[in-house]
């Protein structure tokens, strides 16, 4: 008799599935709501799935995932096959330390792997450029390409060579298994060593394969991390989207796309369940059950389809060589410009337009923060020509000498920028910068919870909202606001001063007066009313009270942070011409308008911000409210009061970090 | 006067310091059942595998009709093989089994001893796959699956799958090991008609020595490696060379002994006449006398005396060990001698065999601890498994 298990058991079971399962259940069916939330239900609606099949940026990464996924499993599956084979027939102490050595990739963390494998690359591509120059210093028939770069190619390898493993650890049972002696047979009976393999090695460890195959198809389409640093910029999978997608604004085309993603993969592994279980039952082939099946196999083993067999075989290589070479002469022949933006920070019929009125096409990529931005620049794997930093970071790359000087005879929207927004203290000439949108941090605070109106920084150290306050996830905010409250510069280099800052927040840190420091999460917060009083960008502040109307927003009276993302083009950059052309359709006042609209981040077009409230009436045939638009663009009396980040010197830097480190988790 | 088929000249197989085959010499003729025998490990499968191609000997010829045939791959020779578990392709039914050597084409000898395939045309494959099936008494079978079958079936096939090629020798590694007693014998009956009536030669690996002695017509007994003894069943039974052979085939007691002149051998101090010559005299020798060769007598009638220590009832006859001298003999017998009686025996002189003194003297013939196990020991499929060579892992 089995034992059953006791009731702690069974509570355990129940716990661990409820931990495992809830969140993607939640995910699923917040999928489904209405609104933007991500807490507050709203009413059901596709509207995230239609959402989601226009756009663009997910159709293409999901079309990149898919090419990438089936031609990684078609080549890793023949190669872990033959490399089975290989080990099969090896003595049992290598085969056994090799297997050894095939299982440690499937163990590393994908961390190490993918760091390494770029390591690798970009190593290689260096020594291919000087290879590559050198063959075309001898010679001028063939032109080498000397510059390589990350990209499909370099994500392709990756894939097949961590797929692989899975591949073998698949098949090598399945031939352990098998009767050694059927390799003898069919030599014995007229085979080479190579018909033995597909006539008799082949059908029997078939199963072994397609489950291998089947596998190495889910971890590519799943793997993140290791495209993360194989991909460049000119390429983009569906899970490096996905984590784009949540930089700015969590919206809820991340649950439908991870619900997609869920089910697919819950289909394919299904699949192989119901396939392994099917054929053990069956004690794996039972010819008198399909008369059908039978015929066929008849039919297949005759020598009448062997030309039939070689007809398919060859329509399939030649359809597979035509779709790559389509692709590869497509991407290569049009004109090009790498874009690397963040995540949810255009209204992407932008690029379509781009690319429909001047025929070039647009690699549209996203990192997640200015820093992933820095490292990607870098470690030179990227070939991007535009890119939208933060201020502080312009100072940075230009100080570095990242940047190219533009050409703003090739720019004539640049004049629609406002002067305001013209020779700021990142780039005091203006010579490398086409600003794109600015915005402001400010309180944001719920009025049920807060009785008296908030205007000034000191509410966010009162004692009254002890426990009720969410501090702002990263030390550069959470310091410059102390700075400002105790009338200190923002960017001020005077240690004594940061330390007063430090221990204003430190002193309040430790008598609980924050309920945590928040990033993203601000929004599941402020939303569900579990917090009184947050700081948080104007932007985002507008995205959270579509979905909780109770929050207000303030720049205190103190003044605030102030910040400008700009286009800057790289000195490197392959193509920039191109860049010009987008740079410039980016700055018109049209663009301007759509992207205020979508991303509700301030425009820096004089123009389109005068426009935008009698815009948003021609759109939305009710008037925009004069709150919420200053909200969206300070005034400038507001923007007075405010100050923007400089890049601060390294020691400074690293006090930052030294500080916030000491503050505690 | 046989035409001679194969030769093994001078072969060596050896892994690092393991030799496992020590200078075979070895003569198959045409249309001749030989039957390789030996304990497991004696290098019995490897001279088998050599000749279907699967080895390479270290150093020495393979020689097929005349021509050195060593580097001649497998799907070249004119050789097929029905192996150990029978290696039946699962994912093919029983005629495409059968019909899968034909598929790949006939090997033709040409000009100069080069060896191409010849396609066999698809009515031909049908014609002869059916009529092997039939031959192999599995008319009907045709497109069962191969897991459907029973070990008996399946080995019938296995036979099918081999002989249909026409091969001028068949192969047989150990065929019937994983049958059970009743079937086997069927088996044998079977296997020895199909040799006959096909005309071809057949090598067979065993290690039972009744199914070598009921089917062949030359035995080759091997142990490490050697040949021991190559002659026909009654040969090798009759007049083993050296105490392995004596032991190996049938039951046998294995005494020290004296030739003292030729005709007189001396065991436990007495003498016997014997029917054997050529010795040297007062050489130390073995000498073998089969238990069913000595006839019990009443103790004071007895050319030895000695004590019944144990006795089985085996249906025809009576396992009766009894103790001379402190060596125990093994008697068999129709006469009932109850446990703890004194008895005499008597030996005709044709029963008496004399060996020379060899590495295995000593080693084999006495009964001191003979038990039912014995048998057991002695149980071809359980010995089988042990045969499977080294590195394999199955789980």
């Amino acid at each position: 008799m089995k034992k059953r298990p006791g009731i702690g058991g069974r509570i355990g079971i129940g716990i661990a599935f409820l931990f495992l399962y809830m969140p993607i259940f939640l995910l699923i069916i917040f999928s489904f709501n209405q609104g933007e939330s991500s807490a507050v239900w709203q009413g059901f609606s596709f509207h995230w799935y239609a959402e989601l099949f226009h756009n663009r940026l997910v159709i293409e990464s999901v079309a990149t995932t898919l090419l990438v996924s089936l031609v990684a499993t078609a080549i890793s599956t023949v190669v872990g096959t033959f490399a089975s084979v290989g080990l099969y027939s090896m003595g049992r102490r290598w085969r056994e330390g090799l297997m050894t050595v095939n299982n440690i990739p499937m163990m590393n963390a994908d961390i190490v792997t993918g760091v390494s494998m770029c390591l690798f690359f970009v190593a290689f591509f260096s020594g291919w450029g000087s290879f590559a120059g050198w063959v075309n210093s001898v010679q001028h028939v063939i032109v080498l390409p000397d510059r390589l770069k990350l990209g499909m190619a370099t994500l392709l390898i990756a894939h097949i060579a961590f797929d692989i493993p899975y591949v073998i650890l698949n098949v090598s049972p399945r031939l352990r298994q098998m009767d050694k002696n059927l390799v003898d047979a069919a030599q014995d009976l007229g085979c080479t060593w190579m018909q033995a393999f597909f006539k008799v090695i082949l059908p029997e460890i078939m199963p072994g394969i397609v489950s291998g195959a089947l596998i190495a198809f889910t971890m590519s389409i799943d793997d993140f991390v290791i495209s993360y640093f194989t991909a460049g910029s000119s390429t983009q999978t569906l899970s490096m989207t996905i984590y784009g997608m949540t930089k700015k604004r969590v919206t809820p085309v991340v649950n439908a796309v991870s619900t997609i993603i869920f089910v697919v993969v819950l289909v394919v592994l299904i699949v192989n369940n119901v396939r392994e279980a099917r054929l053990e039952a069956r004690g794996e082939r039972q010819h008198r059950d399909h008369p059908k099946l039978d015929a066929i196999r008849e039919y297949l083993g005759s020598p009448k389809s062997r030309w039939m067999k070689r007809g398919v075989a060859l329509v399939c290589v030649v359809a597979f060589v035509t779709v790559v070479s389509m692709l590869t002469a497509f991407t290569n022949s049009q004109p090009v410009v790498n874009v690397c933006s963040w995540g949810e920070y255009i209204d992407e019929d932008l690029i379509t337009e781009f690319e429909e009125a001047t025929g070039i096409r647009v690699n549209y990529q996203t990192a997640e923060s200015n820093e992933t931005l820095y490292s990607l620049l870098k470690s030179g794997g990227a070939d991007y020509d535009v890119v939208v930093p933060s201020d502080y970071m312009i100072s940075q790359l230009i100080e570095e000498d990242m940047l190219a000087e533009i050409d703003y005879n090739a720019i004539p929207n640049f004049s629609l920028i406002d002067d305001r927004f013209k020779n700021l203290p990142y780039d005091p000439e203006n010579k490398y910068t086409v600003p794109y949108t600015w915005g402001t941090v400010g309180i944001i605070y719920n009025t049920t919870m807060v009785d008296e109106e908030i205007t000034s920084w000191s509410s966010l150290y009162d004692p009254k909202y002890a426990g009720q306050v969410l501090l702002i996830g990263n030390s550069r905010d959470a310091f410059g606001i102390a700075l400002n409250y105790l009338g200190y510069s923002m960017n001020t280099t005077n240690e004594d001063e940061i330390r007063e800052a430090y221990n204003l927040v430190k002193e309040a840190y430790d008598r609980g007066q924050f309920q945590g420091k928040v990033m993203d999460e601000v929004f599941q917060a402020m939303e569900g009313g579990n917090a009184a009083i947050a700081t948080y960008y104007a932007g985002d502040f507008l995205s959270m009270q579509e979905n909780n109307e109770d929050l207000a927003f303030v720049i205190p009276e103190e003044g605030s942070n102030w910040f400008v993302d700009a286009m800057c083009v790289l000195k490197d950059a392959p193509h920039k011409e191109n860049a010009w052309k987008w740079i410039d359709f980016i700055a018109s006042t049209d663009s301007n308008l759509r992207n205020m609209d979508y991303i509700w981040y301030a425009s820096p077009n004089t123009e389109a911000l005068e426009k935008y409230p009698e815009w948003y009436e021609e759109q939305y045939e009710e008037p925009l409210d004069e709150e919420t638009y200053n909200i969206i663009a300070a005034p400038p009396e507001t923007l007075e009061r405010c100050e923007m980040y400089v890049v601060l010197p390294k020691h400074i830097r690293e006090l930052y970090n030294e500080l916030w480190i000491d503050l505690g988790i | 006067m046989p035409k001679e088929l194969i030769q093994l000249r001078d072969c060596v197989m050896q892994y690092g310091d393991d030799v496992i085959l020590d200078h075979i010499n070895l003569y198959i003729n045409d249309k001749e059942f030989l039957t390789l025998l030996g304990p497991s490990g004696c290098g019995k499968t490897t001279t088998l595998r050599i000749i279907g191609g699967f080895l390479s000997p270290t150093s020495g010829d393979v020689l097929f009709d005349g021509t050195r045939i060593n580097d001649v791959p497998p799907y070249k020779r004119m050789v097929n093989t029905v192996f150990q578990r029978y290696a039946l392709f699962p994912h093919l039914n029983v005629f495409e089994n059968v019909a899968f050597g034909l598929r790949m084409g006939e090997t033709v000898i040409g000009e100069g001893n080069a060896r191409y395939k010849k396609k066999i045309p698809e009515s031909e494959i049908q014609k002869r796959v059916l009529e092997m099936l039939e031959v192999v008494n599995l008319k009907g079978f045709e497109k069962r699956s191969i897991t459907a079958l029973s070990g008996g079936q399946q080995q019938r096939v296995a036979i099918a799958r081999a002989l249909v090629n026409r091969p001028k020798v068949l192969l047989l590694d150990e065929p019937l090991g994983a049958l059970d007693m009743r079937l086997r014998k069927d088996m044998q009956i079977e296997l020895k008609r199909i040799q006959q009536e096909m005309e071809i030669t057949f090598i067979y690996v065993t290690h039972d020595q009744e199914e070598a002695l009921a089917m062949s017509d030359t035995v080759v007994v091997m142990d490490g490696g050697k040949i021991q003894q190559i002659g026909t069943p009654e040969d090798i039974y009759n007049e083993p060379k050296n105490a392995f052979v004596a032991d190996f085939i049938g039951e046998s007691n294995i005494i020290d002994g004296i030739m003292r002149a030729d005709g007189v051998v001396e065991i436990f101090n007495r003498k016997f006449q014997c029917l054997d010559k050529g010795f040297g005299k007062d050489e130390p020798v073995d000498v073998v006398i089969r238990p069913e060769d000595i006839d019990i007598v009443a103790e004071d009638q007895g050319q030895l005396k000695g004590t019944v220590t144990s006795v089985t009832f085996k249906g025809v006859h009576y396992d009766t060990i009894v103790d001379f001298y402190g060596f125990k003999w093994l008697i068999q017998t129709t006469d009932f001698c109850p446990e703890g009686s004194r008895i005499g025996i008597k030996i005709d002189p044709d029963g008496f065999h004399v060996m020379k003194k060899s590495k295995y003297s000593g080693m084999f013939g006495d009964y001191s601890s003979y038990s039912e196990e014995y048998d057991e020991i002695n149980d071809p499929t359980l010995l089988d498994q042990a045969e499977e060579e080294g590195t394999d892992d199955e789980e």
